[in-house]
């Protein structure tokens, strides 16, 4: 791979929980494009991992896919997942794990997008009637 | 992608539980039924070995904490055992390693909270 050239590589998946360990998977492999440590490497699957986790809870049983977009970089991975859950459709009320958090002083929306920020080196969300994006990016090491 | 789990009792309050694969947003509720089980069958000293499980994510996380919850609230323990590098440093980097007992062993744990195996 030159120095200017990227690769992309798109992966559309069902917005359901039983497709999030298969994004996690492919996401593997193209962390492994990167000169990454195991640990980067896996820093980056959990950190997608949250980012679809997100989505699907949102989504609940609505019919939903997600879109993931993986950029490989000279000098950096830039993974977006995106869904096409509309913003504000999330269930009202939270599940029974969301308020045992925060009756231990823990939000657990909040436990998902702090893996999210400490594992990647950049977290950008937007969310919209459309849906939401979530652009994730590992810079490669010096 | 998926998650084996298997129990002991050594005594009749306390429970074993080995978890093996991947903990996440598609098996956790799994887990959680097995633990709310295990707490309405009279379980007071829950560990949870943790030695097999390769991933964990912020749902995992809450279904144990839901657990570490309804157990301390009955004075029992869930307590967690063997966690890998990478699993430990996700109760590490949220702090979470805080909130639970975590042990090397299951006889480190069984020493600790006072219950024989």
């Amino acid at each position: 791979m030159s120095e200017s050239q990227s690769d992309t590589v798109q992966l559309i998946i069902p917005c359901r929980p039983e497709y999030v360990g298969v994004a996690r998977l492919a996401v593997l492999g193209i962390a492994s494009r990167m000169p990454f440590s195991y640990d980067e490497v896996e820093d980056v699957r959990l950190a997608v991992g949250e980012a679809c986790t997100h989505a699907v809870e949102r989504a609940g049983s609505s019919p939903s896919t997600i879109q993931i977009t993986s950029t490989i970089g000279a000098r950096a991975l830039l993974i977006e997942v995106a869904d096409n859950v509309p913003a504000g459709t999330e269930p009202s009320v939270p599940s029974e794990e969301a308020q045992n958090l925060a009756e231990a002083g823990v939000d657990q929306q909040g436990l998902g997008a702090l893996l999210m920020e400490i594992l990647v080196d950049e977290v950008k969300i937007d969310s919209s009637a459309a849906g939401t994006i979530v652009r994730l990016t590992k810079y490669a090491p010096d | 992608m998926n998650l084996t789990m298997n129990s002991r009792t050594p005594n009749e309050t306390t429970c074993i539980l080995e978890i093996e694969g991947e903990i996440d947003v598609y098996t956790s509720p799994q887990l959680k039924q097995d633990i709310v089980k295990l707490a309405e069958a009279g379980t007071k000293h829950l560990i949870i070995n943790l030695s097999k499980v390769e991933y964990l994510d912020s749902t995992g996380l809450g279904v144990l904490i839901g657990g570490l919850k309804r157990f301390r609230e009955k004075e029992g323990n869930l307590v967690l055992v063997g966690p890998g590098m990478r699993i430990l440093r996700i109760f590490e980097i949220t702090g979470l390693d805080k909130i639970f007992d975590i042990y090397a062993t299951e006889e480190d744990a069984a020493a600790k909270e006072g219950v024989t195996l």
